[in-house]
């Protein structure tokens, strides 16, 4: 079995602040990793540096079998749009595309017919339990809603990996549990391993393994599960 | 522990054996220690002598478990109030684990390793209570969840002990 990311000796910078100072991970198929750690400590830039969307300066980064650096631009819009499933803080949907487009809106990037795009989008949506929604704006739906709806996004290119950097951040604590709830279970009826950055331990305590981060080096791992 | 107030309780839905007491609250109580059957026939026989519980029906052969018990008006009162009361916050008792870190950090040792280990037990503890939620009864996630919010809370303080010895050492460094 191949891992589903694997990330060795990854160091980034920014023009003033060193972010990371060679992080590895791997990420087994179906996985469920929390990073954890103190604010600034990296985890967001790990996350953009394993997603493909930030170039790291050193390192590599290897998703579903495919080494990052060795791709060309194009090549790794690919990977970036097929593989990789990202859920924020708050959704951040479309705001002039209903729900469904929305969620429609990876497949018709990767050419796929508009038709199937949205029969697709609309069987997420039923999965995470908005359909009756589809055709709502994400500005007329709750803050809730649009991350269900961003968690279907997230996962209607069947990615390898799904990552989500503080997608409860916005919610309360029962909402944040529910939210973290679906995520697992749609990443696994999805067949994605999950990578979640969270500061809070109860959400922490859904995945795997925990990965903490401090001063852009990893502090320690365990095994939860 | 208030066992005799709790032992209120669990006849407040009508009169019981001492075995139904004992059933009731492991069931209120799955994931504490079950109540012993002694602790029962002593609570209930204390009850019975300040006159909160009373004995309603005693079977021929005897035996306390054939003994059922039921409130009085009296032991329905002192329940009321024991449940209208709030409770003082514990006196700052400091547990093992705090007493660990400061002598971690008294004896120079390092702590992140033992908080490493720390953590894992406790996530993998919450994970636990969080999974035995989904078949859960009425009311048992409302302990596991108070179990798991301390169990929280305790994290954080070793997060903070934690980033707080560190930030020490590289500003005597
Ligand atoms: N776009 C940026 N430009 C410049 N510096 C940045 C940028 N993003 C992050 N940094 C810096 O890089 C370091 C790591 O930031 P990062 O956002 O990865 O941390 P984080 O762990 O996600 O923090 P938080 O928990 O607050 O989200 C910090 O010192 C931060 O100031
Ligand atoms: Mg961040």
């Amino acid at each position: 079995m191949t891992d589903a990311l694997e990330i060795q000796r990854v160091e980034y910078a920014y023009s003033r602040d060193v972010a990371l100072r060679g992080v590895s991970l791997g990420v087994d198929a179906g996985e469920i990793v929390a990073v954890t750690g103190p604010s600034g400590c990296g985890k967001s830039t790990l996350v953009h540096c394993a997603a493909g969307i930030l170039r790291p300066q050193a390192g590599t980064v290897t998703l579903a079998g495919r080494n990052l650096a060795e791709l060309t631009e194009a090549e790794r819009t690919r990977v970036r749009r097929t593989q990789v499933g990202i859920v924020l803080q708050f959704g951040q949907l479309v705001p002039d595309l209903s729900l469904k487009d929305n969620v429609a809106l990876p497949l018709l990037l990767e050419g796929h017919h508009a038709a199937a795009a949205r029969r697709a989008a609309l069987g997420w949506l039923e999965r995470v339990g908005v359909a009756e929604d589809s055709e709502a704006l994400p500005s007329e739906l709750s803050g809730g809603q649009n991350q269900r709806a961003a968690v279907a996004r997230a996962l209607v290119t069947g990615p390898a990996v799904v990552f989500a950097d503080e997608p409860t951040g916005s919610l309360d604590s029962r909402a944040g549990e529910q939210m973290m709830e679906l995520l697992v279970a749609s990443a696994r009826d999805g067949g994605a391993a999950l990578v979640i950055v969270t500061h809070d331990n109860l959400i922490a305590a859904y995945a795997d393994r925990e990965v903490r981060l401090r001063d852009g080096v990893v502090q320690h791992e365990v095994r939860l599960s | 522990m208030a066992t005799a107030e709790l032992v209120l309780g669990l006849l407040s839905a009508g009169p019981a054996h001492g075995y139904d007491v004992k059933r009731g609250h492991d069931s209120w109580f799955p994931d504490s220690r079950p109540l012993a059957f002694g602790q029962v026939y002593t609570t209930l026989g204390r009850l019975e002598r300040d006159e909160l519980v009373e004995v309603v029906d005693r079977a021929s052969e005897g035996g306390p478990e054939r003994t059922v018990y039921a409130l009085t008006a009296k032991g329905r009162e002192r329940l009321a109030r024991w449940l209208a009361e709030p409770i003082e916050p514990a006196p700052g008792g400091v547990d093992e684990m705090v007493r660990k870190v400061v002598a971690t950090i008294r004896t120079g040792e390092d702590a992140s390793a033992y908080l490493a280990r720390q953590r894992a037990i406790y996530l993998h503890r919450i994970r636990e209570l969080k999974s035995a939620e989904a078949g859960g009864d009425s009311s048992s996630w409302l302990v596991r969840d108070y179990v798991a919010l301390h169990l929280d809370a305790d994290l954080r303080w070793l997060d903070r002990a934690l980033d707080r010895i560190t930030e020490q050492k590289e500003t005597n460094r």
